[in-house]
């Protein structure tokens, strides 16, 4: 609260202004009564000589003795005062600016600042907690995306190198515990225009914290946060505005996905934009797995591989094994990091290694170890932060497994884009056939990379099916298809998604659109202008519908009356 | 016993009384008002303003702005009696009306802030 800075400055400038006004009346009321001589008879100097003469002695200006010289009893007087009064002014300004490096004064006036920007940003904003590498991915992302983010963290040092980056200019930053509700209160959480927290606290009990704290302050806002610990994730999917984010969940589905339907993954890294979608999709090798690290990775993997049948071995050093593993002989109580083990393992023979153990220095060596044993093996690398993601490169993974990375992607597009991001999770739980038919319709009709068109029909985007629909007109989805050209010709876009009220329709048909629907389009150019233009005017609406030419409103009423009037 | 409440009594009511003092007698006869009570009254109504600084209760910031009204009219009659004095003495009666009627403007903002003041402190509990 600036407030609190301003009372912090009064309240400790009490006493020295109450210091120098009594000073300043002692020496004023002396100065009055002492009696001077004028050269001819006795005078008293009025209050307001003895203010002039104390206010220019007190302030060490000196313009001499006035109206007339002093005499000896008014000297001694004036020496009392100038020690007086100048003593009373030292202390008030050594006060004035002890306050004002006030380590309290200084951290109250960056927490009104912090608030004074965080409620004058113009668009919906996005708090994120902590600065790191994952965080500043998103932060640059999401700006990118046209929206604010506010950052706070607790590290003063970490917020300077943000200040450094480039994507830094415009967001609110504070230095502050972000475990506190104070300051998620001033970083806006009860604004409207706060959509979300992204919380990836490394300690997963603090992100669930943080998702309690949301629920009270504002259960509109969306808590985004990381757990990858079981407990940990129902607890905040509990608070019911948490969207968690398990990056080995999500690496198991992916790795369960790949051994059953590929096309899939296709449509997924088409959506990210990691890839286009003429890449060939690839079944991952049948045969031996070899999994390196019984961690979390390691756990959610061998569920997938149990559900698949496959065949594997487990190899971990402090592994401690159930029945099951010990009846199917299924692991290997060792280090991974050894070419005999491997070998014990079955290397040669193998088909897919999985090097997920929780130290990346352990993974790159089991990777290059394997290689050498066994030339043709398909190696699922783990690696736990970026910083070493060139030298994964260069050993030359098939598929590397970057925790950091699926943070940063997953969490960029549910916040930037969620039709996006809610077409995906659909797509997820479709099978191989839907998604090679949709892979190849999207191919054959628009290109190996489709743009995607997100339309909302509201009075903004879309102004002409917007009146219409509120004239109680029905529009359905095909009419935003038709060709501009030949109104019974279609062009080539293909409508993929269509978000109601919280329902989806995945590849709509020909459903009738209603207000505030939201439309993810896989399209070209071309088609995306067409969809623009035929949503936003009612001219071109109007032929698309109906294929003739509309009347201009304006004449066709004034004719129209013109008839009335003559009948 | 709050010795700060003491204090702050002390000077809001010296305020009071030391300026009801100048006040009191024939508006125009200059004889009646002396500058040194004026003077007096002028430095502890300024002490209190400072004692009523930084205070951040609702009570507080009225007190406050009662001071700051008292100060207002005392300096207005100083500056009033500097001219006259230095410019054209001797003192008329209009000019010390003006002085002495700026002066009881300021004693009803004293009157009020002390008022507030005695409200305040009767209904606390302690």
């Amino acid at each position: 609260m600036r407030d609190q800075a301003l009372w912090i400055i009064l309240q400790r400038l009490r006493t020295p202004l109450i210091v120098i006004i009594v000073t300043y009346s002692i020496a004023i009321l002396g100065m009055v009564l002492i009696p001077g001589w004028d050269g001819e008879k006795v005078y008293h100097l009025s209050f307001f000589d003895a203010f002039y003469f104390i206010s220019y002695t007190a302030s060490t200006i000196g313009f001499g003795e006035t109206p007339y010289e002093f005499t000896y009893e008014q000297r001694m007087w004036v020496l009392v005062c100038i020690y007086l009064t100048v003593i009373g002014w030292f202390y008030a300004i050594g006060a004035l600016v002890n306050i004002m490096s006030d380590k309290v004064l200084k951290q109250e006036l960056a927490k009104g600042g912090f608030r004074k920007r965080v409620r004058g940003l113009k668009s919906d904003f996005i708090i994120i907690l902590g600065y790191n590498y994952v965080n500043s991915q998103i932060i640059n992302k999401l700006r990118d995306a046209g929206l604010d983010v506010v950052l706070i963290d607790h590290n003063e040092e970490r917020l300077n190198l943000f200040q450094l980056e480039e994507f830094s200019t415009g967001v609110p930053i504070a230095v502050a515990d972000a475990l506190l509700s104070n300051t998620l209160v001033d970083a806006g959480i009860h604004l409207p225009s706060c959509r979300a927290v992204v919380s990836h606290f490394y300690k997963e009990d603090k992100n669930l914290r943080i998702a309690v704290l949301t629920r009270f302050l504002n259960p509109n806002v969306t808590v985004i946060s990381k757990a990858t610990l079981r407990d940990t994730m129902t607890s905040l999917v509990d608070t019911d505005i948490a969207k968690v984010e398990n990056p080995f969940e999500i690496f198991a589905k992916r790795f369960d996905i790949a051994l059953s339907a590929p096309h899939l993954l296709i449509l997924e890294n088409w959506i990210y934009k990691n890839a286009d979608l003429s890449d060939k999709a690839s079944f991952l090798p049948e045969g031996r797995y070899i999994i390196c690290g019984f961690g979390r990775l390691g756990k959610a993997i061998k569920e997938k591989l149990d559900k698949h049948g496959m065949d594997y071995i487990i190899i971990d050093e402090k592994l401690i094994p159930s029945r099951e593993m010990i009846e199917n002989e299924t692991f290997l109580k060792a280090n991974a990091d050894d070419r005999d083990v491997l070998l014990e393992a079955g290397i040669e023979s193998a088909s897919v290694l999985i090097a997920g153990t929780q130290n990346d220095i352990d993974n790159i060596s089991i990777l290059i170890t394997a290689k050498k044993l066994n030339p043709n093996l398909y190696v699922i690398a783990r690696e736990n932060t970026m910083k070493e993601e060139s030298v994964f490169r260069a050993a030359k993974a098939n598929w590397l497994f970057m925790i950091e990375r699926i943070l940063i992607n997953k969490t960029s597009l549910q916040l930037s884009q969620p039709l996006k991001h809610s077409f995906l999770k659909k797509v997820l739980y479709q099978n191989e056939v839907w998604s090679t038919s949709l892979v190849n319709l999207l191919k054959s009709q628009l290109g190996s990379n489709p743009k995607l068109l997100n339309l909302t029909i509201n009075e903004e985007r879309a102004y002409a099916i917007y009146h219409s629909i509120k004239d109680g007109e029905s529009i359905s989805l095909n009419v935003l298809l038709k060709s501009l050209e030949d109104w019974k010709t279609y062009h080539k876009a293909i409508p993929l998604l269509l978000k109601r009220n919280g329902y989806e329709f995945l590849l709509p048909k020909d459903e009738l659109l209603e207000i505030g629907d939201q439309i993810l389009f896989a399209c070209d150019e071309e088609s995306r202008t067409e969809i623009e233009i035929i949503a936003s005017n009612i001219y071109d609406l109007h032929y698309v519908c109906c294929g003739e030419e509309k009347q201009n409103w304006l004449l066709s009423k004034f004719f129209d009356k013109i008839k009335k009037f003559k009948k | 016993m709050n010795l700060q409440k003491v204090i702050s009594g002390f000077f809001f009511i010296l305020a009071m009384t030391l300026n009801f003092g100048f006040f009191y007698g024939d508006m125009g006869n200059y004889e009646l008002h002396s500058v040194y009570e004026l003077f007096g009254a002028l430095v502890v109504s300024l002490i209190s303003t400072a004692l009523k600084i930084g205070d951040k209760t609702q009570i507080g910031s009225v007190l406050l702005s009662t001071s700051l009204v008292a100060d207002l009219q005392l300096i207005a009659a100083v500056i009033v009696w500097t001219l006259v004095e230095h410019i054209n003495s001797p003192i008329s009666a209009s000019n010390m009306a003006v002085i002495v009627s700026l002066s009881g403007g300021a004693f009803l903002a004293n009157i009020t802030s002390v008022v507030l003041y005695i409200g305040e402190t009767l209904k606390s509990k302690r």
